[in-house]
């Protein structure tokens, strides 16, 4: 029984002033910052590719199959890190076996595969079915049976069928935009409803949380474009980059000045939570929150964006330096969502007291696991482009079509 | 209707059709029985191991501190709270008549300044929480670091316990 007394006294060094006993132990760690972290990346991605389809921005073509198959390997991975949080892989399966509709959070279930199924999937297939079945007839073995399989072995690519292909395609890009709004928003409602807790608290959480989100998908897919095309050794599409980055830049702003906002007005108000959540800021979230998230992740990233609207140094300087800034901003909104998530557990909800978090390298709820579900979806993402690579897809613009 | 648009429906039927009779077999048979939950999971949660005995058992074996701590300050506090879960030490220490426990059904005794000091710390945040609503008293606080910590006469240092009695401090 000594060993659990033991466990008590050491647990309790990590608490200052009073906190509630099931205070003392995070039970939410970096498995669940992780979760609101992969879904944003999931709907920026896939918000950069609608606004080439539907706005016509033909500026960002390149990006536009990168967007969507980054998109879809973050999602295929996006429930993972909760399903391995829950710790019962025998029983994990269960979650989705007993859907229902009487709480915020088993309506994820539903948004997610509403999302996957209908919009992601949808969309991409509409996009790559002719290609798959040209592709079909030039490959062979393995390859050739996927590009079949996945494209049910329609062998239509008539004219008319894949200008068809394209008008569905162009209806589902239509509702995705609304949707990937909601997969997002949705999962900023869940901590901003949550009343008790009031750094979360705040009807501003969906909106705050969607911009962040389209930031960080947009420096994701940025970086991976600039990272494939270096690979393949081929030249950079300065134009598109550049146009990438004055939305990256504008987004951000919005979002800064969003996230601002929030903390006025919380600042204005000082409820009776504000003692304890200004201590906080200044002590244990000090270096997440105004180290990582707002210098490195975004004054840095809006300065430097911000200059290169007016001036323009030689490509390969701006190409270092979009690789630097689109890092430096996937880094801060990961830190953006630890402040989120870690933060709204540091401070006791009697308002008196503090705990703090460790965290391990190993174990089901350390870092290695944390790292191990951020590789997977580039792993994911290599198999899609190797199989799916936009860059061979026959060229001819779907708009033009639809008109 | 063009032909793949009728296999993409197709697939799509096929994916719900395959969900639902995966559902059937794997939903857990007591899903559902009382509530939207597994009905077993009350029964596994009620197996589940006890660790604490509560103060009425312990004083039916330690009678004289029962009645010494029922005139003290430390009246309302549980023994297990000092003396951590103590189910197993309750069910078979009366087995060893000599007194003579092994160490698996020992009890940890908290006396040293910090374990006091988990409830009498100085503590700012915890002035205004009123223990005891009958009384209106508070949890006396003191600085472990300062409190009689030594002896003045030849210089050690003292533990709580040597000049309070842990159950009529
Ligand atoms: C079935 C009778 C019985 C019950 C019930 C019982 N004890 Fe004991 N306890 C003993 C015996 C016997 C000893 C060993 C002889 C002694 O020290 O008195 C002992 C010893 C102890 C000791 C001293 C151990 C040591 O390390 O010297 C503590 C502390 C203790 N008991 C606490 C408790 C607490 C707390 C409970 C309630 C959870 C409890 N006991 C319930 C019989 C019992
Ligand atoms: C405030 C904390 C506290 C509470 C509450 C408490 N104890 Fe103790 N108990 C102690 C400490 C400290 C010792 C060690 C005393 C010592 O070593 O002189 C002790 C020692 C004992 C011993 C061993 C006595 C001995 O002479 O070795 C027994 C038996 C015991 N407690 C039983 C109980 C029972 C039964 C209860 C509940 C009615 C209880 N205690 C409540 C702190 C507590
Ligand atoms: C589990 C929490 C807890 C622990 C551990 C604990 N105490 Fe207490 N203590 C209390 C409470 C509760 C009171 C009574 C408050 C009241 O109702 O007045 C109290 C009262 C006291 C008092 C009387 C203060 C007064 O009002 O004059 C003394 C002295 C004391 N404890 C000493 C100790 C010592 C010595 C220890 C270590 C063996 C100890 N306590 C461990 C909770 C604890
Ligand atoms: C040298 C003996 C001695 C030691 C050792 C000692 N105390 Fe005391 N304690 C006293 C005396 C005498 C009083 C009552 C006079 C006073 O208030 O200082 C007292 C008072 C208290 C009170 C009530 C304070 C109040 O505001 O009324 C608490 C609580 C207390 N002690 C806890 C502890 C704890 C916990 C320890 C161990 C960290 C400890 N004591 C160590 C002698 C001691």
């Amino acid at each position: 029984m000594t060993q659990h007394i033991q466990h008590l006294y050491e647990v309790l060094s990590k608490v200052d002033g009073y906190v509630y006993p099931n205070e003392i132990e995070l039970n939410w760690s970096i498995l669940i910052v992780l979760y609101p972290y992969i879904t944003g990346l999931v709907a920026g991605a896939f918000i950069l590719a609608s606004l080439e389809r539907i706005f016509k921005l033909h500026v960002l073509r390149p990006t536009y199959g990168i967007a969507l198959l980054t998109a879809l390997s973050f999602m295929l991975v996006a429930t993972m890190p909760l399903v391995s949080h829950l710790g019962k892989p025998q029983r994990a399966y269960e979650i989705m076996v007993t859907p229902h509709l009487s709480s915020a959070m088993a309506i994820f279930g539903f948004v997610y595969l509403w999302y996957l199924m209908v919009v992601l999937l949808l969309e991409i297939w509409f996009d790559y079915r002719r290609d798959m079945i040209i592709w079909a007839g030039e490959t062979t073995g393995l390859k050739r049976f996927l590009y079949r399989a996945f494209s049910l072995w329609s062998t239509d690519i008539s004219p008319k069928a894949v200008a068809l292909d394209n008008k569905l395609g162009y209806i589902v890009t239509i509702i995705g935009v609304p949707s990937a709004f909601l997969l997002h928003g949705y999962v900023g409602f869940i901590f901003g409803s949550i009343k008790a807790n009031p750094w979360w608290s705040t009807v501003l959480m969906p909106v705050i949380f969607l911009f962040s989100a389209i930031v960080s998908g947009i420096a994701l897919v940025m970086l991976v474009y600039i990272v494939i095309t270096s690979i393949r050794k081929l030249k950079i599409d300065m134009p598109c980059v550049d146009t990438i980055a004055s939305y990256l830049f504008y987004i951000l702003l919005i979002d800064f000045v969003l996230e601002g906002l929030d903390q006025i007005h919380r600042i204005y108000i000082a409820e009776e939570s504000f003692d304890v959540l200004h201590n906080l800021v200044f002590g244990r979230l000090f270096f997440t929150l105004f180290i990582m998230q707002g210098l490195i992740g975004t004054v840095i990233p809006l300065l430097t964006l911000g200059t290169l609207q007016f001036y323009k140094p030689k490509i390969q300087i701006r190409k270092a330096i979009y690789t630097v800034i689109a890092a430096l901003i996937l880094i801060g909104i990961f830190f953006m969502r630890w402040n989120v998530v870690i933060g709204g557990q540091l401070f006791s909800k009697s308002f008196y007291g503090y705990t703090s978090f460790k965290i391990g390298l190993i174990g089901t709820e350390g870092y290695l696991m944390a790292a191990f579900w951020l590789i997977v979806p580039f792993i994911i993402l290599s198999f899609l482009l190797w199989l799916f690579p936009p860059w061979k897809k026959k060229e001819d613009d779907h708009e033009i079509q639809v008109g | 209707m063009p032909q793949h648009i009728k296999r993409l429906i197709g697939a799509f039927a096929v994916v719900i059709i395959l969900f639902l009779v995966l559902q059937s077999f794997l939903r857990p048979t007591s899903f559902g029985k009382l509530g939207h939950y597994r009905a077993d999971a009350i029964q596994e949660n009620k197996m589940k191991a006890l660790h604490f005995a509560g103060s009425d058992k312990c004083t039916k074996c330690h009678e004289e501190m029962k009645t010494d701590k029922e005139v003290g300050f430390h009246a309302q506090l549980q023994c297990e709270a000092c003396h951590g879960p103590g189910l197993k030490h309750a069910m078979y220490a009366d087995k060893f008549k000599d007194g003579e426990l092994p160490d698996s059904l020992l009890l940890h005794k908290p006396g040293s300044r910090k374990e006091c000091a988990v409830c009498h710390q100085l503590n700012a945040a915890r002035v205004k929480i009123v223990f005891d609503t009958i009384n209106n008293s508070m949890i006396k606080q003191i600085d472990p670091m300062k409190h009689n910590l030594v002896d003045k006469r030849n210089f050690a240092k003292l533990v709580c316990i040597e000049c309070h009695n842990p159950h009529q401090p």
